[in-house]
Protein backbone atom coordinates (compact mmCIF):
# COMPACT_ATOMS: atom_id res chain seq x y z
CA UNK A 1 0.00 0.00 0.00
CA UNK A 2 1.65 3.37 -0.78
CA UNK A 3 1.05 6.30 1.78
CA UNK A 4 2.46 9.68 1.16
CA UNK A 5 3.17 10.32 4.96
CA UNK A 6 3.59 14.20 4.73
CA UNK A 7 0.06 14.08 3.52
CA UNK A 8 -1.07 12.95 6.96
CA UNK A 9 0.71 15.55 9.46
CA UNK A 10 -0.88 18.53 10.82
CA UNK A 11 1.35 21.13 12.16
CA UNK A 12 1.33 25.16 13.07
CA UNK A 13 4.06 27.25 11.29
CA UNK A 14 6.37 29.77 12.66
CA UNK A 15 8.77 27.07 14.48
CA UNK A 16 11.80 28.88 14.16
CA UNK A 17 14.75 27.08 13.87
CA UNK A 18 15.25 24.21 16.56
CA UNK A 19 17.65 21.95 14.31
CA UNK A 20 21.28 22.98 13.65
CA UNK A 21 24.37 20.97 12.28
CA UNK A 22 27.92 21.48 13.49
CA UNK A 23 29.53 20.23 10.00
CA UNK A 24 33.16 20.34 11.36
CA UNK A 25 31.51 17.48 14.12
CA UNK A 26 29.80 15.69 11.83
CA UNK A 27 31.94 12.08 10.95
CA UNK A 28 29.15 11.46 8.53
CA UNK A 29 28.62 8.37 10.46
CA UNK A 30 24.95 8.79 8.18
CA UNK A 31 23.26 7.50 11.25
CA UNK A 32 20.91 10.75 10.89
CA UNK A 33 20.07 9.45 7.23
CA UNK A 34 19.15 6.39 7.90
CA UNK A 35 16.75 6.79 11.03
CA UNK A 36 15.36 9.96 9.98
CA UNK A 37 11.62 8.77 8.86
CA UNK A 38 11.31 12.19 6.92
CA UNK A 39 14.29 11.99 4.71
CA UNK A 40 15.25 15.36 5.80
CA UNK A 41 18.75 14.71 6.70
CA UNK A 42 21.32 14.41 3.11
CA UNK A 43 24.84 14.42 2.32
CA UNK A 44 27.04 16.86 1.10
CA UNK A 45 31.08 16.16 0.66
CA UNK A 46 31.91 15.32 3.72
CA UNK A 47 29.31 15.94 6.54
CA UNK A 48 25.47 15.58 6.61
CA UNK A 49 22.69 18.59 6.25
CA UNK A 50 19.31 18.99 7.09
CA UNK A 51 16.83 20.13 4.12
CA UNK A 52 16.35 23.51 4.05
CA UNK A 53 12.53 22.84 4.57
CA UNK A 54 13.08 20.81 7.87
CA UNK A 55 10.39 23.10 9.97
CA UNK A 56 7.57 22.28 7.67
CA UNK A 57 8.31 19.18 7.29
CA UNK A 58 9.60 17.56 10.58
CA UNK A 59 8.16 15.72 13.73
CA UNK A 60 9.95 16.92 16.37
CA UNK A 61 11.40 13.20 17.33
CA UNK A 62 14.91 14.01 18.51
CA UNK A 63 15.94 10.97 16.42
CA UNK A 64 18.95 12.91 14.23
CA UNK A 65 19.98 14.41 17.86
CA UNK A 66 19.85 11.28 19.88
CA UNK A 67 22.22 9.23 17.06
CA UNK A 68 24.30 11.79 17.00
CA UNK A 69 27.15 11.02 18.81
CA UNK A 70 29.53 13.25 17.69
CA UNK A 71 27.53 15.84 18.86
CA UNK A 72 27.07 17.67 15.97
CA UNK A 73 23.42 18.25 15.47
CA UNK A 74 21.54 20.64 17.57
CA UNK A 75 18.18 20.20 18.60
CA UNK A 76 15.26 21.96 20.88
CA UNK A 77 11.34 21.72 20.49
CA UNK A 78 9.58 24.19 18.14
CA UNK A 79 8.98 27.44 19.95
CA UNK A 80 5.26 26.61 22.16
CA UNK A 81 2.42 26.28 20.47
CA UNK A 82 4.10 25.47 17.32
CA UNK A 83 5.14 22.88 14.95
CA UNK A 84 3.75 19.46 14.69
CA UNK A 85 -0.14 18.81 16.17
CA UNK A 86 -1.02 14.87 16.79
CA UNK A 87 -4.73 14.98 17.52
CA UNK A 88 -4.56 11.10 17.42
CA UNK A 89 -1.28 10.20 19.06
CA UNK B 1 10.79 35.66 37.94
CA UNK B 2 8.18 34.18 40.24
CA UNK B 3 8.52 31.62 43.47
CA UNK B 4 7.40 28.38 43.57
CA UNK B 5 8.03 25.27 45.48
CA UNK B 6 7.55 22.71 42.74
CA UNK B 7 8.35 23.41 39.05
CA UNK B 8 7.08 20.85 36.55
CA UNK B 9 8.61 20.65 33.28
CA UNK B 10 6.03 18.44 31.05
CA UNK B 11 1.86 18.25 31.16
CA UNK B 12 1.49 14.39 30.00
CA UNK B 13 0.38 11.86 32.67
CA UNK B 14 3.48 12.23 35.19
CA UNK B 15 3.81 16.17 34.81
CA UNK B 16 -0.21 15.96 35.49
CA UNK B 17 0.12 13.53 38.89
CA UNK B 18 2.98 15.44 39.77
CA UNK B 19 1.49 18.82 39.79
CA UNK B 20 -2.01 17.22 41.10
CA UNK B 21 -0.34 15.50 44.10
CA UNK B 22 2.10 18.05 44.73
CA UNK B 23 -0.77 21.09 44.86
CA UNK B 24 -2.83 18.40 47.17
CA UNK B 25 -0.21 18.70 49.81
CA UNK B 26 -0.75 22.55 49.49
CA UNK B 27 2.29 23.05 47.62
CA UNK B 28 2.72 26.01 45.25
CA UNK B 29 2.88 24.35 41.80
CA UNK B 30 3.36 25.26 38.04
CA UNK B 31 3.65 22.67 35.30
CA UNK B 32 4.19 23.78 31.93
CA UNK B 33 3.26 22.33 28.22
CA UNK B 34 4.83 22.77 25.19
CA UNK B 35 1.62 21.94 23.55
CA UNK B 36 -1.51 24.71 22.87
CA UNK B 37 -2.55 22.00 25.71
CA UNK B 38 -1.77 18.42 27.19
CA UNK B 39 -1.54 15.61 24.56
CA UNK B 40 -1.02 17.33 21.07
CA UNK B 41 2.46 16.76 20.77
CA UNK B 42 2.14 13.01 22.28
CA UNK B 43 2.14 10.08 20.16
CA UNK B 44 2.17 6.50 21.99
CA UNK B 45 0.32 3.05 21.34
CA UNK B 46 -1.31 4.12 23.17
CA UNK B 47 -3.09 1.46 25.82
CA UNK B 48 -3.92 2.92 29.63
CA UNK B 49 -2.51 -0.23 31.84
CA UNK B 50 -5.15 -1.85 34.71
CA UNK B 51 -2.97 -1.30 37.47
CA UNK B 52 -3.96 2.27 36.83
CA UNK B 53 -7.33 1.39 38.38
CA UNK B 54 -5.50 -0.12 41.18
CA UNK B 55 -3.59 3.07 42.42
CA UNK B 56 -5.46 5.83 41.02
CA UNK B 57 -8.94 5.93 42.22
CA UNK B 58 -9.97 8.72 40.04
CA UNK B 59 -9.51 6.27 36.64
CA UNK B 60 -12.90 5.09 37.38
CA UNK B 61 -14.41 8.76 36.14
CA UNK B 62 -12.88 8.11 32.83
CA UNK B 63 -15.89 7.39 30.26
CA UNK B 64 -16.33 7.49 26.93
CA UNK B 65 -17.81 11.26 27.51
CA UNK B 66 -14.56 12.37 28.66
CA UNK B 67 -12.66 10.39 26.44
CA UNK B 68 -14.62 9.16 22.99
CA UNK B 69 -11.57 7.36 22.05
CA UNK B 70 -11.96 4.68 24.91
CA UNK B 71 -11.76 1.14 23.24
CA UNK B 72 -10.94 -1.97 25.87
CA UNK B 73 -7.91 -3.94 24.85
CA UNK B 74 -10.13 -6.95 26.17
CA UNK B 75 -8.06 -9.76 23.71
CA UNK B 76 -5.15 -9.86 21.80
CA UNK B 77 -4.47 -11.03 18.45
CA UNK B 78 -0.80 -12.49 17.99
CA UNK B 79 0.28 -12.79 14.26
CA UNK B 80 3.00 -15.01 13.66
CA UNK B 81 4.89 -13.80 10.16
CA UNK B 82 7.51 -16.05 8.56
CA UNK B 83 10.56 -15.19 6.19
CA UNK B 84 8.25 -15.36 3.53
CA UNK B 85 5.94 -12.63 4.80
CA UNK B 86 3.17 -14.79 5.58
CA UNK B 87 1.06 -15.12 8.61
CA UNK B 88 1.78 -18.77 9.18
CA UNK B 89 -0.35 -19.16 12.37
CA UNK B 90 -2.06 -16.90 14.47
CA UNK B 91 -3.09 -16.99 18.46
CA UNK B 92 -5.61 -14.97 20.45
CA UNK B 93 -5.39 -14.59 24.40
CA UNK B 94 -7.33 -12.74 27.05
CA UNK B 95 -6.64 -12.17 29.91
CA UNK B 96 -6.33 -15.60 31.87
CA UNK B 97 -7.73 -17.25 34.77
CA UNK B 98 -4.72 -16.94 37.02
CA UNK B 99 -5.41 -12.67 36.70
CA UNK B 100 -6.30 -11.49 40.09
CA UNK B 101 -8.48 -8.16 40.03
CA UNK B 102 -10.96 -6.03 38.09
CA UNK B 103 -10.30 -4.25 35.23
CA UNK B 104 -7.32 -6.92 34.45
CA UNK B 105 -10.22 -9.25 34.44
CA UNK B 106 -11.90 -7.24 31.50
CA UNK B 107 -9.15 -5.89 29.53
CA UNK B 108 -5.64 -6.06 28.75
CA UNK B 109 -4.88 -2.53 28.13
CA UNK B 110 -7.79 0.85 27.64
CA UNK B 111 -6.75 2.47 24.78
CA UNK B 112 -7.30 5.90 24.21
CA UNK B 113 -6.16 8.85 22.44
CA UNK B 114 -3.86 11.29 24.10
CA UNK B 115 -4.96 14.41 22.55
CA UNK B 116 -8.35 13.07 25.02
CA UNK B 117 -6.48 11.57 27.84
CA UNK B 118 -3.96 13.82 28.55
CA UNK B 119 -5.99 16.94 28.97
CA UNK B 120 -8.75 15.12 30.96
CA UNK B 121 -5.53 14.17 33.34
CA UNK B 122 -4.47 17.78 33.23
CA UNK B 123 -7.45 19.02 34.46
CA UNK B 124 -7.07 17.33 38.03
CA UNK B 125 -4.17 18.74 38.73
CA UNK B 126 -5.34 22.55 37.59
CA UNK B 127 -8.43 21.75 39.32
CA UNK B 128 -6.34 20.94 42.63
CA UNK B 129 -4.51 23.98 42.47
CA UNK B 130 -1.86 23.79 40.24
CA UNK B 131 -0.99 26.44 37.40
CA UNK B 132 -0.58 25.70 34.03
CA UNK B 133 1.28 27.34 31.34
CA UNK B 134 0.27 25.68 27.85
CA UNK B 135 2.13 27.01 25.00
CA UNK B 136 5.56 27.45 26.67
CA UNK B 137 8.76 26.18 25.96
CA UNK B 138 11.26 25.39 28.97
CA UNK B 139 14.11 26.00 27.17
CA UNK B 140 16.79 26.01 30.02
CA UNK B 141 17.25 25.67 33.53
CA UNK B 142 17.97 28.82 36.54
CA UNK B 143 21.32 28.46 38.08
CA UNK B 144 22.83 29.99 41.35
CA UNK B 145 26.54 29.17 41.90
CA UNK B 146 26.32 26.40 39.19
CA UNK B 147 23.36 24.66 41.45
CA UNK B 148 19.90 24.54 39.36
CA UNK B 149 17.20 26.92 41.21
CA UNK B 150 14.60 26.78 38.67
CA UNK B 151 13.96 26.75 34.83
CA UNK B 152 13.61 29.33 32.46
CA UNK B 153 11.01 29.31 29.42
CA UNK B 154 11.67 30.74 26.11
CA UNK B 155 10.17 34.32 26.53
CA UNK B 156 13.40 34.47 29.54
CA UNK B 157 10.67 34.06 32.13
CA UNK B 158 11.95 32.29 35.27
CA UNK B 159 10.64 30.14 37.38
CA UNK B 160 12.19 29.06 40.80
CA UNK B 161 11.18 26.17 42.72
CA UNK B 162 12.49 22.15 42.74
CA UNK B 163 12.50 21.55 39.22
CA UNK B 164 10.88 17.70 38.25
CA UNK B 165 11.70 17.23 34.97
CA UNK B 166 8.66 15.02 33.03
CA UNK B 167 9.72 16.69 29.99
CA UNK B 168 9.54 13.21 27.65
CA UNK B 169 12.55 11.14 26.25
CA UNK B 170 14.72 14.00 24.72
CA UNK B 171 14.35 16.25 27.97
CA UNK B 172 16.08 19.62 28.47
CA UNK B 173 15.93 19.14 32.19
CA UNK B 174 17.75 15.96 31.98
CA UNK B 175 20.40 17.92 29.94
CA UNK B 176 20.79 21.16 31.01
CA UNK B 177 21.06 19.31 34.64
CA UNK B 178 23.81 17.68 33.81
CA UNK B 179 22.17 14.31 33.95
CA UNK B 180 22.20 12.89 30.36
CA UNK B 181 23.20 14.53 26.90
CA UNK B 182 21.71 11.67 25.18
CA UNK B 183 20.63 8.09 25.82
CA UNK B 184 22.90 5.35 25.01
CA UNK B 185 22.03 3.86 21.73
CA UNK B 186 20.45 0.58 22.98
CA UNK B 187 18.96 2.77 25.22
CA UNK B 188 16.38 4.09 23.17
CA UNK B 189 13.86 2.90 20.58
CA UNK B 190 12.38 4.56 17.69
CA UNK B 191 8.79 4.38 17.09
CA UNK B 192 6.87 5.41 13.90
CA UNK B 193 3.18 4.23 13.92
CA UNK B 194 0.51 5.18 11.23
CA UNK B 195 -2.98 5.96 12.55
CA UNK B 196 -6.24 4.47 10.47
CA UNK B 197 -9.72 6.21 10.92
CA UNK B 198 -12.18 3.27 10.84
CA UNK B 199 -15.77 3.26 11.91
CA UNK B 200 -16.86 1.84 15.48
CA UNK B 201 -19.52 -0.48 13.86
CA UNK B 202 -16.68 -2.01 11.54
CA UNK B 203 -14.25 -2.78 14.35
CA UNK B 204 -17.00 -4.10 16.97
CA UNK B 205 -17.80 -6.41 13.74
CA UNK B 206 -14.66 -7.54 12.21
CA UNK B 207 -12.77 -7.28 15.47
CA UNK B 208 -15.29 -7.96 17.98
CA UNK B 209 -13.16 -7.22 21.73
CA UNK B 210 -10.09 -8.43 19.59
CA UNK B 211 -8.75 -4.83 20.22
CA UNK B 212 -5.02 -5.55 20.33
CA UNK B 213 -2.90 -6.95 17.97
CA UNK B 214 0.57 -8.00 17.82
CA UNK B 215 2.44 -8.77 14.26
CA UNK B 216 5.47 -11.16 15.42
CA UNK B 217 7.58 -11.21 12.61
CA UNK B 218 11.08 -13.06 10.77
CA UNK B 219 11.12 -9.91 8.41
CA UNK B 220 10.46 -6.60 10.80
CA UNK B 221 10.49 -5.97 14.81
CA UNK B 222 7.09 -7.26 16.22
CA UNK B 223 4.62 -4.18 14.86
CA UNK B 224 1.61 -3.62 17.61
CA UNK B 225 -1.83 -2.71 16.60
CA UNK B 226 -4.04 -1.09 18.74
CA UNK B 227 -7.88 0.10 18.65
CA UNK B 228 -9.64 2.80 19.36
CA UNK B 229 -13.28 3.35 19.26
CA UNK B 230 -13.02 4.89 15.36
CA UNK B 231 -9.65 3.60 14.32
CA UNK B 232 -6.24 1.92 14.90
CA UNK B 233 -2.44 2.81 15.35
CA UNK B 234 0.04 0.23 13.33
CA UNK B 235 3.57 0.70 14.64
CA UNK B 236 6.91 -0.76 15.56
CA UNK B 237 10.43 0.22 17.02
CA UNK B 238 13.89 -1.06 17.84
CA UNK B 239 16.45 0.29 19.52
CA UNK B 240 18.68 2.68 17.40
CA UNK B 241 21.64 0.13 17.04
CA UNK B 242 19.61 -1.88 15.13
CA UNK B 243 18.47 -0.02 12.14
CA UNK B 244 19.96 -0.90 8.71
CA UNK B 245 17.31 0.79 6.99
CA UNK B 246 14.83 3.18 7.91
CA UNK B 247 12.46 2.15 10.55
CA UNK B 248 9.70 3.25 7.79
CA UNK B 249 10.95 0.35 5.54
CA UNK B 250 10.41 -2.25 8.21
CA UNK B 251 6.82 -0.67 9.39
CA UNK B 252 5.64 -0.49 5.27
CA UNK B 253 6.95 -4.19 5.77
CA UNK B 254 4.26 -4.93 8.06
CA UNK B 255 1.52 -2.68 6.44
CA UNK B 256 2.12 -4.32 3.19
CA UNK B 257 1.44 -8.47 4.44
CA UNK B 258 -1.45 -9.98 2.32
CA UNK B 259 -3.08 -10.52 5.29
CA UNK B 260 -3.05 -6.93 6.37
CA UNK B 261 -4.29 -5.70 3.13
CA UNK B 262 -7.07 -7.46 3.53
CA UNK B 263 -7.92 -6.13 6.96
CA UNK B 264 -7.42 -3.00 6.07
CA UNK B 265 -9.95 -3.98 2.64
CA UNK B 266 -12.43 -5.16 4.89
CA UNK B 267 -12.37 -2.87 7.77
CA UNK B 268 -12.14 0.04 5.24
CA UNK B 269 -9.58 2.08 7.08
CA UNK B 270 -8.31 5.00 6.00
CA UNK B 271 -4.49 6.53 6.81
CA UNK B 272 -5.40 9.47 8.96
CA UNK B 273 -2.29 10.59 10.37
CA UNK B 274 1.48 9.55 10.36
CA UNK B 275 3.51 10.18 13.87
CA UNK B 276 6.82 8.79 15.19
CA UNK B 277 8.08 9.32 18.75
CA UNK B 278 11.32 8.03 20.71
CA UNK B 279 11.01 5.74 23.76
CA UNK B 280 13.52 4.85 26.18
CA UNK B 281 13.27 1.24 26.70
CA UNK B 282 16.11 0.09 29.09
CA UNK B 283 17.08 -2.42 31.75
CA UNK B 284 17.40 0.00 34.89
CA UNK B 285 16.78 3.58 35.06
CA UNK B 286 19.64 5.55 36.38
CA UNK B 287 21.23 9.18 37.30
CA UNK B 288 17.17 10.03 38.07
CA UNK B 289 18.22 13.35 40.19
CA UNK B 290 20.86 15.79 41.01
CA UNK B 291 20.68 18.92 43.48
CA UNK B 292 17.25 20.13 43.30
CA UNK B 293 16.10 18.13 39.98
CA UNK B 294 14.34 14.80 40.16
CA UNK B 295 13.19 12.86 36.33
CA UNK B 296 10.18 11.01 36.29
CA UNK B 297 8.75 8.97 33.66
CA UNK B 298 10.27 8.68 29.66
CA UNK B 299 12.64 11.69 31.30
CA UNK B 300 14.01 9.14 33.76
CA UNK B 301 13.54 6.04 31.90
CA UNK B 302 11.20 4.53 33.53
CA UNK B 303 8.99 2.22 30.86
CA UNK B 304 8.49 -0.85 31.71
CA UNK B 305 11.76 -3.00 30.52
CA UNK B 306 9.71 -5.23 28.95
CA UNK B 307 6.85 -4.18 26.84
CA UNK B 308 7.69 -0.02 27.14
CA UNK B 309 4.11 0.70 29.33
CA UNK B 310 5.37 4.17 29.74
CA UNK B 311 2.18 5.89 31.61
CA UNK B 312 1.53 3.63 34.45
CA UNK B 313 5.32 4.20 34.90
CA UNK B 314 4.93 7.83 34.52
CA UNK B 315 2.21 8.32 37.26
CA UNK B 316 3.71 6.17 39.73
CA UNK B 317 7.25 7.83 39.68
CA UNK B 318 5.17 10.98 39.63
CA UNK B 319 3.67 10.28 42.32
CA UNK B 320 7.13 9.33 44.45
CA UNK B 321 8.85 12.43 43.24
CA UNK B 322 6.14 14.68 44.98
CA UNK B 323 6.04 12.77 48.19
CA UNK B 324 10.10 13.07 48.46
CA UNK B 325 9.56 16.65 47.11
CA UNK B 326 7.52 17.50 49.83
CA UNK B 327 9.82 15.91 52.75
CA UNK B 328 12.87 17.64 51.04
CA UNK B 329 10.88 21.40 51.28
CA UNK B 330 9.78 21.11 54.66
CA UNK B 331 13.22 20.04 55.87
CA UNK B 332 14.95 22.57 53.85
CA UNK B 333 17.03 19.95 52.00
CA UNK B 334 16.56 19.67 48.22
CA UNK B 335 20.42 18.03 47.95
CA UNK B 336 21.41 15.27 45.47
CA UNK B 337 21.82 13.19 48.60
CA UNK B 338 18.24 13.60 49.99
CA UNK B 339 16.67 13.33 46.80
CA UNK B 340 17.82 10.08 46.80
CA UNK B 341 14.65 8.91 48.47
CA UNK B 342 13.21 8.95 45.07
CA UNK B 343 15.21 6.05 44.50
CA UNK B 344 14.78 4.34 47.03
CA UNK B 345 11.10 5.07 46.96
CA UNK B 346 10.32 4.20 43.48
CA UNK B 347 12.16 0.49 44.05
CA UNK B 348 9.64 -0.60 46.61
CA UNK B 349 6.43 0.29 44.29
CA UNK B 350 5.26 -2.26 41.69
CA UNK B 351 7.55 -0.24 38.81
CA UNK B 352 10.42 -0.82 40.83
CA UNK B 353 9.39 -4.47 41.19
CA UNK B 354 9.51 -4.61 37.14
CA UNK B 355 13.00 -3.22 36.82
CA UNK B 356 14.05 -6.09 39.94
CA UNK B 357 14.63 -8.12 36.91
CA UNK B 358 14.84 -5.64 34.15
CA UNK B 359 18.39 -6.44 32.58
CA UNK B 360 17.05 -9.65 31.77
CA UNK B 361 13.42 -8.71 30.37
CA UNK B 362 15.10 -6.34 28.50
CA UNK B 363 17.32 -8.59 27.17
CA UNK B 364 15.03 -10.84 26.19
CA UNK B 365 12.79 -8.76 24.22
CA UNK B 366 16.12 -7.55 22.27
CA UNK B 367 16.83 -11.16 21.63
CA UNK B 368 12.84 -12.32 20.43
CA UNK B 369 10.78 -9.61 19.16
CA UNK B 370 13.72 -7.13 18.10
CA UNK B 371 15.37 -9.60 16.53
CA UNK B 372 13.22 -10.90 13.88
CA UNK B 373 16.11 -12.29 11.72
CA UNK B 374 17.85 -14.35 14.08
CA UNK B 375 15.64 -15.67 16.00
CA UNK B 376 11.90 -15.07 15.21
CA UNK B 377 13.14 -17.03 11.94
CA UNK B 378 12.94 -20.03 14.00
CA UNK B 379 10.69 -19.28 16.67
CA UNK B 380 7.64 -18.55 14.03
CA UNK B 381 7.90 -22.13 12.02
CA UNK B 382 8.40 -23.85 15.37
CA UNK B 383 5.24 -22.17 16.65
CA UNK B 384 3.46 -22.65 13.83
CA UNK B 385 4.80 -26.57 13.64
CA UNK B 386 3.42 -26.97 17.24
CA UNK B 387 -0.18 -25.56 16.50
CA UNK B 388 -0.12 -26.82 12.76
CA UNK B 389 1.36 -29.44 12.70
CA UNK B 390 -1.25 -31.73 13.36
CA UNK B 391 -3.89 -30.68 11.79
CA UNK B 392 -2.73 -32.16 8.75
CA UNK B 393 -4.18 -34.96 6.09
CA UNK B 394 -0.98 -35.69 4.23
CA UNK B 395 0.51 -38.54 6.27
CA UNK B 396 -0.75 -41.45 8.46
CA UNK B 397 -0.88 -39.22 12.11
CA UNK B 398 1.61 -40.75 13.44
CA UNK B 399 3.75 -40.52 10.68
CA UNK B 400 2.62 -36.64 11.02
CA UNK B 401 3.13 -36.69 14.88
CA UNK B 402 6.95 -38.37 14.04
CA UNK B 403 7.66 -35.51 11.35
CA UNK B 404 6.51 -32.33 13.35
CA UNK B 405 8.75 -34.12 16.31
CA UNK B 406 12.04 -33.98 13.66
CA UNK B 407 11.05 -30.50 12.62
CA UNK B 408 11.21 -29.14 15.79
CA UNK B 409 14.78 -31.20 16.77
CA UNK B 410 15.93 -29.08 13.93
CA UNK B 411 15.02 -25.70 16.23
CA UNK B 412 16.96 -27.40 18.51
CA UNK B 413 20.92 -25.73 18.00
CA UNK B 414 19.15 -22.43 17.75
CA UNK B 415 16.50 -22.36 20.38
CA UNK B 416 18.74 -24.44 23.28
CA UNK B 417 21.27 -21.41 23.44
CA UNK B 418 18.41 -18.83 23.39
CA UNK B 419 17.16 -20.67 26.54
CA UNK B 420 20.04 -20.59 28.28
CA UNK B 421 20.95 -17.05 27.61
CA UNK B 422 18.06 -15.40 28.15
CA UNK B 423 15.09 -17.45 30.06
CA UNK B 424 17.72 -19.29 32.60
CA UNK B 425 19.35 -16.11 33.88
CA UNK B 426 15.28 -14.56 33.80
CA UNK B 427 14.10 -17.60 35.59
CA UNK B 428 17.09 -17.21 38.28
CA UNK B 429 16.89 -13.44 39.04
CA UNK B 430 12.81 -14.24 39.41
CA UNK B 431 12.79 -17.43 41.53
CA UNK B 432 16.25 -16.79 43.27
CA UNK B 433 19.60 -18.76 43.21
CA UNK B 434 18.29 -21.54 45.49
CA UNK B 435 15.35 -22.39 44.11
CA UNK B 436 16.44 -22.27 40.20
CA UNK B 437 18.39 -24.85 41.32
CA UNK B 438 15.67 -27.28 42.52
CA UNK B 439 14.76 -26.99 38.95
CA UNK B 440 18.00 -27.39 36.96
CA UNK B 441 19.81 -29.93 39.40
CA UNK B 442 17.68 -33.26 38.52
CA UNK B 443 18.52 -34.85 41.82
CA UNK B 444 17.72 -32.14 43.92
CA UNK B 445 14.08 -32.23 42.01
CA UNK B 446 13.51 -35.65 42.18
CA UNK B 447 14.44 -35.71 45.51
CA UNK B 448 11.95 -33.01 46.52
CA UNK B 449 8.76 -35.26 45.17
CA UNK B 450 9.70 -38.88 46.00
CA UNK B 451 6.21 -39.42 44.47
CA UNK B 452 7.49 -38.51 41.20
CA UNK B 453 10.70 -40.81 41.59
CA UNK B 454 9.29 -43.78 42.43
CA UNK B 455 6.76 -43.66 39.53
CA UNK B 456 9.65 -42.56 37.14
CA UNK B 457 11.07 -45.74 38.76
CA UNK B 458 8.51 -47.52 38.19
CA UNK B 459 7.69 -46.02 34.26
CA UNK B 460 11.76 -46.63 33.26
CA UNK B 461 13.59 -48.76 35.37
CA UNK B 462 14.51 -52.29 34.53
CA UNK B 463 12.76 -54.84 36.64
CA UNK B 464 15.65 -57.28 38.48
CA UNK B 465 13.21 -59.26 37.61
CA UNK B 466 13.01 -58.97 33.91
CA UNK B 467 17.00 -59.01 33.50
CA UNK B 468 16.72 -62.45 35.05
CA UNK B 469 13.89 -64.21 32.31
Amino acid sequence: MKVNVEDLVKRIPNTGDFISVDSEKCTMCERCLIVCVMNLWKRKDDAAYIVEDYQSRCLECGACYQVCESDAIRFRYPSGGTGIVYEKG
Amino acid sequence: MTNYDVVIVGAGPGGSIAAKEAAEKGLKTIFFERGRRPGEKNASGCGLGPRMWLDFDFMKELTPDECPSMRAGAAARNYFVNSEDEVSSYIMTRPTESVTYEPAKSFITMNVYRSEFDPWLAKYATDAGAELKTSTLIVGLLKEDDKVVGVIDERGEKYRGLVIGADGVISTVARESGLRTRWEQNQVTIVPQYDFAVSPEKIDDIMGDEALAVWWSSTFPAAYQVFFNDGFHIGLGNWMTWWDKNPLYYLNRCMNLKYFQRLVRILEAKPREFQCHLLPWLGYPNNTHTDNVILIGDAGGFPCPLEAEGIYPAMITARVSVEVAAEAISEGDTSKEFLSRFDEGWKKTSVGEDFETGPELASLWRALPFSPKENMSWLVPLISEVFGGIIDWSQPHGKRIRQVASQIKSYLPKMVPMLLKEILPLLTATLGEEKMELVTDPEKLLASMPELEKVIAQAFMIDDSDEEE
